[in-house]
């Protein structure tokens, strides 16, 4: 081997290899349009959705208000998204994001509707339960060491099953302040408020995930739990921590969802179960490819609400809507995998 | 027939990522022989066999068997032209039995042609052991199997499926004396029926022993290839580092001017620390003193201090940093008490692959490298300190954001070194920190722990090669079955008195 010289420079040209066209094919051993796919596959698929839809429904597709439309509903989808990125990216699963949906916005709503709290209140126990809620997942995960994917399963039940004892099974929308109905319809700059809301979430996610000291661990310790473990860093705590987050993300949505609503309807999570976590997959596969990223999950949400729109506004059924849907978690998953090898 | 060789290497290339791995490599295996390879790590060796396995596949060059071009583009072509391997790294199915294992990849006996016999598969896998080692039960699961017996059920597996050349791949790392009697007296008996066997390995005192013709790489190149009986120890090392001369533990020892025990203050003391593995053990630990803990494989030198850094529970005992008392109980305890432990399995333990190198020599310091008063690190400083520590320890890498999983056995290990070194500490624990690498990244490994003692800190020096452990400590102690058996200082410390207090009954205490 030649001597390398461990230097930035080095990097952008191995030694013994002229630069040029083709260099970075060559060096990873990886087919260029396979690389390509990898890294802008999802963006690419996005486009030529925008525009097959653009095509078909020229009148109402590419306009203004259908993307102040899309922007306001993807909004919820996206904050589930992002605090499921948090887990994801530590090799956990949540799959009781619906029920904690449900729990929460039926904990807010009902001390609104039939206790009177004041909403700002009721928002912030709502939250509390979104805590608690994700610190009991955490605990049996990481403390008591139960698979994640079994047991958050089995306390989506036991969420759920709060949420119909305080419900009653039954649709609440009287008693509901306007002010809390305000929340998510109202506009500012012309823009929903949960666009702004689910902006200020993925500022927080991405600060935390990107820049901070304790993303950069949970990202550790996703890639090599003992070595994270013996390098210092409180596993434990660090996935009780993620566990907390999914339950807040997962409040602050059933709380949008319930204030667009004007109502809480029994188990309305459940819509967004798949494609939250179709949103992450879709993700993986954009910008940090491989690599689970809340930019990522961004685009990723974006883009299945405006396959939902565009389906919609073909007048395809629900049916169709999910068959499509399932088609593209399944589609993002392999793609995500083709990332991984190109990197 | 017999004088062409079985397999012809021309012209070789691998290039990956920033590392040109082979570089035109050109030589033969001579057939019914038993031919050893060796080099330092990312001298390509791997490389080569990775291509000959038909897992990765080479920029150019190509693979003569018996003189007529082959293509391996998948190891299923591999399997076909009789290519056999066990690799480095065992990858089983842990439930899978011994007979399954066995079988796989040939015919399996069948009932109708479509269910599996399993009499005669049992059957099959018993007659190919019973040569190579008839103690093993086919019906046995894998996972119940010694390293040293897993081994030979992939050789055993290989020859069944009617393997011409044999790659063995480090074959005895971690395994004892008798084990690699046991695996040699196979690669004979292979070799007997008309075999071949390519053996790569660092220990040269099994090349020069065990192998007919031996194979010498350096740089992705050939350096030199020819019969082993015309060849020795330092002949090999020069060949292999492209320098010097191989010199004796005893005197690396006194080139390095190490005598007894320093004279510092106690920076580490343990006292009657025990677990299920482990039972009551005590010493203690010098400012500016190399600590060896010799014992065989399974001996609980690995477990010991393990529990010392916290990593697994213990049922008892004390640690005491610099006179007082400490918690170690979980590692980030033992940090902040100025314990760090580089674990024995690098890969699984000491870093994360995924990450780059910047991000895993700074990983148990971020913190340091924050903005002020923020919880959001500088990747600017984390890059100058990773740079600096790529310049220390002179690690070849093609820049501190190349991902580790590109870099090779031992850079990594410098990698993971140089995340303590960042962290720093009173007293470094290095659990095997020269296993699986090159002759020349051990010398500058000892020259670090040189260097760390002579700052005043104390190190715990783990060591299967005992020729190392004479080479760096001032003391060694030994255990035997989780016991403290001895201890050993100055100019007792030899390869001899070692391996007799490892074998030795528990209790008789060599002077």
């Amino acid at each position: 081997m030649p001597d390398v010289v461990a230097t930035d420079e080095a990097q952008r040209r191995p030694p013994g290899e002229e630069p040029g066209a083709g260099a970075s094919a060559k060096r990873t051993g990886v087919p260029p349009w396979q690389q390509f796919i990898a890294k802008y596959g999802v963006l690419v698929a996005l486009v030529v959705t925008i525009i097959v839809f653009s095509a078909l429904k020229p009148h109402v597709f590419p306009t203004g208000s259908n993307l102040k439309a899309i922007l306001e509903q993807f909004s919820p989808l996206a904050i589930i998204g992002f605090g499921l990125t948090v887990v994801l990216v530590m090799g956990d699963f949540d799959l009781s994001v619906a029920g904690m949906i449900g729990l929460g916005s039926a904990v807010v709503v009902s001390l609104m509707s039939k206790h009177g709290v004041n909403y700002l209140l009721a928002i912030l126990i709502g939250l509390l339960v979104g805590v608690a809620g994700g610190a009991v997942n955490g605990a049996l995960v990481a403390f008591a060491g139960a698979s994640s994917f079994i047991i958050t399963l089995a306390m989506g039940q036991v969420f759920n099953g709060f949420e119909y004892l305080i419900t009653k099974q039954e649709t609440i929308f009287q008693g509901i302040p306007n002010a809390y109905t305000q929340i998510a319809t109202g506009t500012f700059l012309g823009l929903s408020n949960q666009f702004f809301i689910m902006l200020g979430v993925l500022a927080i996610i991405y600060l935390l995930l990107e820049q901070s000291t304790i993303g950069r661990f949970m990202y550790a310790l996703g890639g090599n739990q003992e070595a994270a473990r013996l390098s210092g860093i409180r596993v434990r705590e660090l996935r009780t921590l993620g566990f907390m987050i999914i339950g807040v993300c997962s409040v602050v949505a059933g709380i949008l969802i319930t204030s667009q609503n004007d109502s809480q309807q029994p188990n309305s999570g459940m819509p967004f179960f798949l494609p939250a976590f179709a949103s992450v997959f879709l993700g993986s596969a954009v910008l940090r490819p491989g690599r689970f990223n809340v930019l990522g999950t961004l685009v990723g949400a974006f883009f299945l609400e405006v396959i939902s729109f565009g389906l919609t506004e073909l007048s395809l059924s629900t049916s169709v809507i999910l068959l499509v849907q399932g088609v593209i978690l399944a589609g993002a998953v392999l793609l995500s995998r083709l990332g991984r090898a190109a990197t | 027939m017999s004088g062409e060789p079985l397999v012809s290497i021309r012209g070789l290339v691998k290039q990956y990522p920033g590392v040109l791995a082979v570089d035109g490599a050109t030589f033969d295996i001579p057939r019914e022989q038993i031919v050893g390879l060796v080099g330092k790590n990312g001298a390509g060796k791997s490389t080569v066999i990775k291509i000959l396995a038909g897992a990765v596949q080479p920029d150019a060059g190509e693979i003569l068997v018996d003189g007529r071009p082959a293509s391996v583009h998948d190891p299923r072509q591999a399997e076909a032209l009789g290519f056999g391997f066990m690799h480095q790294e065992l990858e089983q199915f842990p439930l899978m039995s011994v007979a399954e294992k066995v079988t796989k990849g040939s015919n399996l006996p069948r009932h109708a042609g479509v269910l599996v016999s399993w009499r005669s598969m049992y059957e099959q896998a018993r007659t190919t052991l019973a040569d190579l080692d008839p103690t093993i039960d086919p019906r046995r699961p894998i996972d119940h199997l010694s390293i040293a017996q897993k081994r030979i059920v992939m050789i055993a597996r290989a020859l069944l499926a009617r393997a011409r050349l044999l790659v063995l791949d480090e074959p005895t790392t971690s395994l004892t004396d008798e084990e690699i009697k046991h695996l040699h007296a196979v690669c004979r008996k292979v070799r007997e029926r008309g075999g071949t066997v390519l053996y790569v390995s660092h220990r040269l005192d099994e090349i020069l022993s065990l192998t007919d013709t031996v194979i010498v790489m350096r740089d992705g190149q050939l350096v030199t290839s020819g019969p082993t009986a015309q060849t020795d120890r330092s002949k090999l090392i020069a060949a292999i580092t492209g320098t010097g001369s191989g010199q004796t533990a005893a005197e690396r020892r006194r080139a390095r001017g190490i005598a007894g025990r320093p004279t510092g203050e106690e920076i580490l003391r343990v006292t009657d620390v025990e677990s299920d593995v482990v039972s009551k053990i005590s010493f203690d630990l010098r400012a500016g003193e190399v600590l060896g803990i010799g014992g065989l494989v399974g001996a609980g030198r690995t477990e010991l201090v393990r529990l010392i850094y916290g990593a697994d529970p213990r049922t008892a005992g004390q640690v005491f940093v610099a006179g007082s008392a400490v918690d170690t109980t979980t590692p980030p305890k033992a940090l902040a008490a100025g314990i760090v432990l580089l674990p024995e399995d690098r890969r699984n333990q000491g870093m994360v692959l995924d990450f780059n190198l910047r991000e895993n020599v700074t990983l148990p310091s971020l913190s340091r490298f924050c903005r002020k008063r923020t919880p959001f690190p500088d990747r600017g400083r984390e890059r100058g300190a990773a740079r600096k520590m790529v310049e220390r320890l002179s690690i070849r890498s093609s820049g501190v954001e190349t991902p580790v999983r590109h870099l090779s056995g031992g850079n990594q290990q410098k990698v993971v070194l140089a995340k303590w070194l960042e962290r720093g500490a009173k007293v470094f624990i290095f659990d095997e920190p020269t296993a699986g690498i090159d002759v020349e990244a051990k010398e500058e490994i000892y020259q670090l722990v040189e260097d760390l003692v002579k700052q005043g800190n104390g190190v715990i020096f783990i060591s299967s090669e005992f020729s190392e452990m004479v080479a760096v400590c001032h003391r060694v102690i030994v255990l035997q079955e989780g016991r403290l058996v001895g201890e050993l200082d100055g100019d007792a410390i030899t390869e001899r008195n070692i391996i007799e207090l490892c074998y030795g009954h528990v209790g008789a205490v060599a002077a």
